[in-house]
């Protein structure tokens, strides 16, 4: 079974009256997400925009149950509904939703348990790249020489790569994914949601606010950040790598677009020197290096 | 019902059972840990039907029972000291989100400088989170409460979580008589899991998101509403547990009075030391002295019309194995807020382990008797204090 855009309109899963800033990232990603999970599934949400974007209580406008919960929590409280769930004989996929910061921060510890256990939950990262709903603070997600409002000059570090992270830890599934590419986006989410055991999904969100630009380009950008080589798109099932046909390309650095054409759509790299945009593009490049080796299967996690 | 000579924990282990918990999610911390042991070692055995999840903290251990009882089942967790404060967070959550939970607080002294053994203060920070919060004083005790926390947590006037205190070591590893009640007796007092909401795809609805000002004030007086309901449905608990249950106990009422009909003076206690002072009470009264023990079961909710009726008119000694720092022993100031016209003496001692025994009870109060006010600290041993020589010791 596929779905399709009218799937998407028609199954009311994200209702209307969200308190989402235009242009949100992480709306299109519940809509798209919630759509693809369909019925029997409930989603904890951790601390963040999505906890404020389903509206005032106790009205709710997202239309399955979720479980609003602090910061570190998600994780072991998904754990927990998992099991209870299993004890009442229910089929229920306890769903976790969080940011960056929620994932790579503060939520580390209970994330990385989690995945230890091989917890029957799916995990989300909307990954917008810094804490967006405390009004743009860097996270652990942040790219180098990405200036924040805790790093007005662009960051010093780079991005911590989470879903290698999670790859490192053998849980059945490990996905990357853009709201930039709704199909792709879904068919992750159903093909996690059927697996036994951990899987974990990174959404790359682009924030209109925190990454400046226009409200309007949010798909855009999602898409420019794949085709930059940016943002990879891949599968890891079972030891094997798979990578989108979005993205092959970036396999081989000859075919591999410079970082610079999507630093240049958004505002928050103009502190960006020459030697930060060398340095992010190294990042890059290594990423690919050791993707490409999974991808040929010369090294597994 | 049988009679064993077993542990706190192993009592408090038992009772789990036999409240038919379906998940707890564990994490081993001094001097609970047996309790999670002993879970762990009958789940292997193929004795308990309950799931276990070995989580990585202690705030995991909290979101994970959270979460499982969110789902409509019987959860919970134990935990102490440093454990129960990193789990803080989550204490709080469960209880604004009226979700029924159990856990036991084996209680420790909290670091730095590490210290294993036992005092109040972790358990007595958790006052103000909005759970019941009740203290044993025997193993027996421990294992009761806990059945009957079930009941009150599950009662719709309730639906708030209970924690269970027990003093570390004193009465989670000291093995006594314990009267251990059958599944049966059990089950015909515990009824089936109730809960206000649960999570359920059938039932969409969002728990713990935004609210406005005034409707999250009208819930937090909900919580302090079910706390004082609460006082009833712990009564009652109580009486059907005797009835049911275990036939010996106290729990008609919410705290417990000893000798004090025409006493002069009165001791307030909390926890394992209550029987010492018992003790001491009674050898006092053979040397004329009219003296009684006031024993506080909960702490939350805070049993004023029982206080006041107990106390009231006679002087008062409150002791303290915990402290709020800048103020004094929080049993103490509780006591001293319920009872504005009577003269109250608070003494903080017993902490980090310090002994005290019925002698060294004997001691206080006969100190209390020559300077009846104020707030001291009473060290056992004359000078132990200044003996004290650690770098980090700071005058």
């Amino acid at each position: 079974m596929s779905l399709g855009v009218r799937d998407i309109l028609n199954k009311h899963r994200l209702l209307s009256g969200t308190s989402a800033c235009p242009g949100c990232p992480e709306n299109i990603a519940m809509r798209l997400i919630s759509t693809a999970l369909g019925e029997n599934a409930v989603f904890v949400v951790v601390a963040g925009c999505s906890s404020v974007i389903q509206g005032m209580g106790p009205n709710s406008a997202y239309n399955y149950p979720v479980l609003n919960i602090a910061f570190a929590a998600g994780p072991a409280a998904a754990s927990g509904i998992a099991a209870a769930m299993r004890s009442r004989g229910k089929d229920v996929k306890a769903v976790v939703w969080a940011g960056d910061g929620g994932t790579a921060d503060i939520g580390m510890a209970s994330l990385s348990g989690a995945a230890e256990r091989n917890e029957d939950i799916l995990y989300i990262c909307v990954d917008n790249e810094a804490y967006m709903n405390t009004g743009g603070q860097r996270s652990g997600s942040t790219p180098i020489g990405a200036s924040t409002t805790t790093t007005p000059m662009g960051k010093r570090h780079n991005k911590k790569n989470i879903p290698f992270i999670m790859m490192a830890h053998h849980v059945p599934y490990v996905a990357t994914a853009s709201v930039g590419y709704p199909h792709d986006l879904m068919e992750k989410v159903k093909k996690a949601k059927a697996i036994r055991g951990f899987s974990y999904v990174q959404v790359l969100c682009p924030d209109p606010y925190g990454w400046m630009f226009d409200p309007s380009k949010t798909a855009e950008v999602a898409k420019l950040a794949v085709q930059t080589c940016y943002w990879p798109l891949f599968e890891y099932e079972n030891g094997r790598l798979r990578i989108a046909d979005e993205c092959l390309h970036c396999l081989d650095k000859r075919t591999r677009k410079p970082v610079k054409e999507f630093l240049k759509v958004q505002g928050r790299f103009k502190h960006a020197d020459e030697e930060k945009v060398r340095e992010l593009q190294e990042y890059i490049d290594e990423m690919w290096d050791r993707l490409k080796l999974l991808y040929e299967e010369k090294l597994k996690f | 019902m049988i009679e064993k000579v077993i542990s706190g924990n192993d009592a408090v282990a038992l009772a789990v059972k036999l409240s038919r918990v379906k998940v707890t999610g564990i994490y081993p911390i001094t001097p609970q840990t047996y309790i999670i042991e002993s879970l762990s070692e009958m789940k292997d055995k193929g004795e308990l039907e309950t799931e276990i999840i070995r989580v990585e903290s202690e705030h995991s251990a909290m979101a994970a029972t959270f979460g499982a009882a969110a789902s409509g089942v019987r959860a919970y967790t134990a935990t102490a000291s440093q454990g129960l404060l990193y789990m803080h967070e989550m204490v709080w959550w469960v209880a604004g989100s009226r979700i029924p939970v159990v856990m036991t607080v084996g209680t420790r002294a909290v670091g730095p400088p590490w210290n294993i053994w036992n005092e109040h203060t972790d358990f007595m920070s958790e006052r103000d989170s909005g759970w019941i919060m009740a203290f044993a004083s025997t193993p027996q005790e421990a294992m009761d409460l806990t059945i009957i926390a079930f009941r009150v947590t599950e009662d719709e006037r309730v639906f708030l979580p209970m924690m269970v205190g027990m003093d570390g070591f004193i009465l989670s590893h000291t093995k006594t008589r314990v009267y251990v009640p059958s599944q049966e007796e059990v089950d015909s007092f515990l009824p089936p899991r109730r809960q206000p909401y649960v999570l359920d795809p059938e039932d969409p609805l969002a728990m713990g998101n935004m609210f406005q000002p005034a409707d999250y004030m009208r819930l937090r007086e909900s919580i302090h509403r079910a706390q004082l309901a609460s006082k009833e449905v712990i009564v009652e608990a109580g009486k059907q547990y005797m009835k049911k249950v275990v036939p010996i106990g106290s729990y008609s009422t919410l705290n417990e009075s000893y000798r004090l009909e025409d006493a002069e003076y009165a001791v307030v206690t909390m926890g394992a030391w209550s029987l010492d002072a018992m003790q001491a009470v009674d050898e006092l009264r053979n040397e004329g002295l009219k003296v009684g023990v006031y024993r506080v079961r909960f702490i939350r909710p805070w049993p004023e019309e029982e206080v006041v009726k107990a106390l009231d008119g006679k002087r008062v000694l409150v002791l303290d194995r915990s402290v709020s720092f800048g103020r004094g022993g929080q049993l103490y100031t509780e006591v001293r807020a319920s009872l504005p016209n009577a003269e109250v003496k608070g003494v903080i001692t017993g902490l980090g382990g310090v002994s005290i025994g019925k002698n060294e009870i004997k001691t206080v109060i006969r100190k209390f008797v020559e300077r009846p006010e104020g707030v001291e600290w009473f060290y056992p041993k004359e000078g132990e204090k200044v003996e004290l020589r650690s770098p980090r010791y700071i005058k």
